[in-house]
């Protein structure tokens, strides 16, 4: 959905939205905004799209008393976000809720809608993005730049700034500093100074850094990029502008637990239920699950824990887990059968793995993990 | 062990011990010394009242005379007087300066007083500190003239010993009146002060018409609510269950010659034939149940003892409780000052721990905004109408409040804690057998039975107070949506027009539209409001108490399993049971 021309659409959008309100309001009718309903019971899964889109639930926001105020605040903040769109200028969550604050400081008859947390005008800049519809970048509202760091001998990065200028960025002169993607990779144009055989995403930045740093990127023609936890926008963004542009092969590498395949690999692979509205921009349906598998344990005797009773993120993820085999479209799509069963090996068994259990392997040959990697790619041993 | 030689083994007289334990029956600090003396005779005036069929008309005065001869004491006059059925000559000596000389020791009856130490405890008292006993002045109905005179305490034998006696003319018909003169040091207010004895009592004693002159405060008079003196229950037979082996046996000497079966059955409430046989089938001889009691031995009266207390028996009945009704506790709670609101309860007499026992409560809001928010609730404990104000915490009415959920009505409560705010919560246990923690009465034994059964009577009233805060909640609200009507409409309507760039007839087109539509909104709150007092006014104009309205029992329940209770319907209003029930009043009026 987003467009280089959102700067355009944004503006349109809410002066449409604006003039419905003030006609509804002139014939004393009650306004009522939709936004796309986004949880799970509204999400559908198509394979041959590849992502979660949102079903056709709305949630309804009516005017009355108890809404006015937060209408209120949300056309206020609407028309600072609508100035930043038009200056070009852009800021952070926070940095907006100081502004509002600037604005209410130095106009007393704004007071009543003064935010008394970063929280409340958090929710306020999210109900604003699902009444248009459009995703915070849209509205020039960036996350800081977490994740994503990318390795590559082959890769080069041209970035269209905003006075139109380029910047050409070849990641083989970077030495041993990795590139960062951005929160919007659209302006970004990727090409190869040679083919390119794949790439891997490792859950861990750390673990990411140590194969770079053992030669992975010199010896194999890839891009290895560090995932860092929960893929953040840029992550989501970066790697579908890898699987669009270059169409290499994406593999992703990471632990062996019910939090790994269900928050990370799957918002990685299909977005998730919070961002039906964006997903279509910030998901890459080719990325493969490497590993670690199940039958990986056996075969290179991996050391592996029973899940602890205590580890609270740990049980949640796996009540998670029997619910999404029951309710996630995407864990239930035939084929995505295979990484059902992890979900369910994982269920019963209760154990898991983590990625750095490769170096268990041969704790000599700090390339060990690279090897199993590159086997593993090789052999087709991935789901 | 040998006797040693040179220590005399000496027996002391009842009134001995008391005069040296004064303390032991509330005379342990000199405030307690003035509120105690003030409160025995008080008691004592309402039971000789009540017991005549008399509607009692009490006159209290406490004054300072002087200084006293205790260090940093005064000598405080302590007067009540009555128009109760006077006292015979013959009998003041024993009212006022004999111990355990009383008309209701142990016959299980509802009555304030019950061993008869009190009265003569205070005459110690004025003895000991002012060298002075009672003045006393009574008439009764066949005296022509009244009885003038000063009762002391012959502390050696345990007598009253009767002084300056001589017959006045006294304008009343029939009654009493009292005088002290002992050291102490008054207290007013809080929560042990003469001020809260007083309100107490006329609360739970609505046929009371009281007037009192205390120091520093305008002469008073609280008018009586009811004009029914309240019928005191006849006392039932003791029940077996409640006795112990050598109170067992002395109970026998009362009966003299009859037989055993026949004590059994005459003198013991709920043993009838049927009993008897199950007692036979246990292993009772029958010859002994054929002996006649006074031949009984020790070991004879253990088996049957033991006997009794293996039986199943029915539980003691509840016919001997007094209670004083929702109606007159709700007219009398309006006595202690300007009330917001109030809920009162009266539980069915039920028993607990094997003591039939009646519990009422009533809470009430004052007006009174003096008093702080964060402040804990006026707690008013009672024991067979007599107010309790010493050592709250280990009594068991204080535990049962704290253990009640008050956030879910609509009140402010600190975790295990009393509620806060100007709240009154009056909670009256009456039963003929009280188990106090000590002999001055400050504290009801918190036992578990008793706890459950005053949380239960607590969540009711909290029920239906919460009814009156959540009136107050929804006043509110309507005022918050007025509130912001008036602050968000111009500036939504202002943002709009800015982001548009509508002209001003647009703006101003748009700012009357949002405020009509806002409008109803306010307009439908303000009905809800009106639907919710004419509700709470039609009850009140049935006569009965506001509050003596459906009870949903299955919530009630609930709440005491601990669940928290399905406050509000989805629309915001107050959920009706499917299946309310009548309240506890109206059960136990039918």
């Amino acid at each position: 959905m987003a467009t280089p021309s959102s700067e355009q659409t944004i503006p349109k959008l809410s002066k449409e939205l604006c003039s419905r309100l003030l006609s509804d309001l002139e014939r004393a009718k009650r306004p009522v905004l939709y936004a796309t309903k986004c949880s799970l019971d509204n999400a559908i899964y198509n394979h041959k799209v590849g992502y979660l889109t949102p079903g056709s639930k709305k949630v309804a926001t009516e005017l009355n008393v108890s809404s006015v105020k937060k209408m209120s605040r949300a056309i206020f903040m609407l028309e600072i976000l609508l100035r930043n769109l038009d200056t070009g200028a852009v800021n952070t969550k926070r940095e907006l809720y100081y502004i509002s604050k600037g604005y209410i400081k130095h106009d007393s008859s704004m007071k009543p809608l003064d935010f008394a947390d970063q929280g409340e005008s958090d929710e306020i800049i999210d109900f604003i993005c699902e009444m248009l519809e459009c995703y915070r970048e849209e509205v020039n509202c960036y996350a800081n730049d977490r994740g994503g760091q990318t390795y590559s001998q082959q890769l080069v990065v041209t970035e269209t700034l905003p006075d139109g200028d380029k910047a050409v960025v070849d990641l083989s002169k970077l030495g041993t500093s990795p590139f960062q993607p951005k929160n919007r990779p659209q302006n970004l144009k990727l090409s190869a100074r040679k083919k390119i055989d794949f790439c891997v995403i490792v859950e861990s930045e750390g673990t990411a850094n140590t194969l770079v740093a053992n030669g992975f990127t010199k010896r194999h023609s890839c891009i290895l990029m560090g995932a860092g936890g929960v893929p953040s926008n840029a992550v989501r963004g970066w790697c579908k502008l890898i699987q669009d542009q270059l169409r290499v092969p994406l593999y992703f590498f990471g632990d062996l637990d019910a939090y790994t395949l269900q928050n990370i690999y799957r918002t990685l692979k299909a977005g998730s239920a919070a961002s039906l509205i964006r997903n279509s921009d910030y998901s890459a349906p080719d990325v493969k699950f490497l590993g670690v598998l199940p039958e990986d344990i056996k075969k290179y005797d991996l050391n592996d824990y029973p899940v602890k009773e205590n580890d609270a993120q740990e049980v949640r993820a796996l009540k998670k887990a029997s619910d999404a085999l029951k309710n996630d479209p995407f864990f239930q799509d035939k084929r995505n059968k295979g990484l059902a069963q992890i979900l369910k090996w994982l269920l019963e068994n209760k154990r898991r793995c983590e990625q750095q259990a490769y170096f268990t392997v041969d704790p000599r040959d700090v390339t060990m993990p690279e090897k199993i990697i590159v086997e593993k790619i090789k052999r087709g041993n991935y789901v | 062990m040998a006797k040693q030689a040179g220590n005399k083994i000496t027996t002391s007289s009842t009134a001995e011990y008391f005069s040296k334990n004064l303390q032991q029956v509330g005379f342990s600090s000199q405030t307690k010394a003035v509120l105690t003396t003030l409160k025995e005779a008080v008691d004592n005036a309402l039971d000789a009242c009540e017991e005549n069929g008399i509607l009692p008309e009490v006159h209290v005065v406490v004054e300072k005379a002087g200084a006293g001869s205790i260090k940093n004491s005064d000598q405080i006059r302590i007067r009540v007087e009555d128009n109760g059925p006077g006292i015979d000559a013959d009998d003041v000596p024993k009212v006022f300066g004999e111990y355990l000389a009383s008309s209701k020791f142990g016959r299980g009856r509802c009555s304030r007083g019950q061993q008869g130490i009190g009265i003569s405890a205070a005459t110690t008292w004025a003895q000991l500190t002012s060298a002075t006993g009672a003045r006393v002045i009574t008439k009764t109905k066949t005296m022509r003239k009244a009885l003038s005179c000063v009762v002391e305490v012959d502390i050696k034998n345990n007598r009253g010993v009767l002084k300056d006696r001589e017959t006045i003319d006294w304008e009343r018909p029939t009654g009493t009146s009292v005088e002290f003169l002992v050291d102490g040091r008054i207290q007013l207010n809080g929560e042990a002060g003469l001020l809260n004895y007083l309100n107490g009592t006329a609360l739970v004693n609505p046929h009371l018409k009281l007037t009192y002159k205390l120091p520093e405060i305008e002469a008073h008079t609280i008018d009586r609510v009811s004009e029914t003196v309240p019928a005191i229950p006849e006392a039932t037979e003791p029940h077996p269950h409640t006795m112990k082996l050598g109170e067992f046996i002395a109970h026998s000497h009362l009966f003299g010659k009859v037989k055993a079966a026949a004590w059994l059955k005459k003198g013991f409430s709920r043993i009838h034939e049927g009993v008897i046989n199950d007692l036979i089938k246990g292993g009772i001889k029958k010859g002994v149940l054929e002996k006649s009691v006074d031949a009984l031995n020790e070991a004879e009266f253990k088996d049957l003892f033991v006997g009794l207390q293996n039986q199943k028996l029915m539980a003691p009945s509840t016919k001997s409780v007094l209670w004083i009704g929702e109606e007159a506790l709700s007219k009398s709670i309006k006595r202690l000052g300007a009330v917001d609101f109030f809920s009162v309860v009266s539980r069915k007499p039920t028993i607990c721990d094997f003591k039939p026992v009646q519990i009422e409560v009533a809470i009430a809001r004052l007006e009174d905004k003096s008093i702080e928010a964060e402040s804990a609730a006026q707690v008013l404990r009672f024991a067979n109408r007599v107010p309790l104000q010493f050592d709250k915490s280990a009594c068991a009415i204080v535990q049962a409040i704290q253990s009640v959920n008050w956030r879910s009505y609509g009140l402010v409560q600190p975790k295990d804690s009393l509620p806060q705010g100007p709240y009154i919560m009056a909670v009256s246990v009456v039963s003929p057998f009280i188990k106090f923690k000590n002999a001055s009465k400050e504290t009801i034994d918190a036992s578990d039975e008793l706890v459950a059964e005053i949380r239960l009577a607590l969540i009711q009233a909290g029920q239906r107070l919460s009814k009156h805060i959540r009136k107050e909640v929804k006043a509110s609200e309507l005022e918050e949506k007025i509130r912001h009507i008036e602050q968000f409409g111009p500036i939504l309507v202002n943002g709009i027009c800015r982001i548009v760039n509508a002209p001003d007839a647009r703006k101003k087109k748009a700012e009357e539209g949002l405020l009509k539509l806002l409008g109803r909104d306010a307009k439908a709150t303000e009905a809800e409001l009106e639907e919710a007092h004419a509700v709470l006014e039609a009850q009140q104009k049935k006569g009965l108490p506001a509050e003596a309205d459906a009870i949903d029992t299955d919530e009630l329940l609930k709440e005491v399993a601990g669940e928290a209770p399905a406050r509000k319907g989805k629309d915001g209003k107050p959920k009706k049971g499917k299946n309310s029930k009548k309240t506890a009043v109206a059960e136990v009026n039918a």
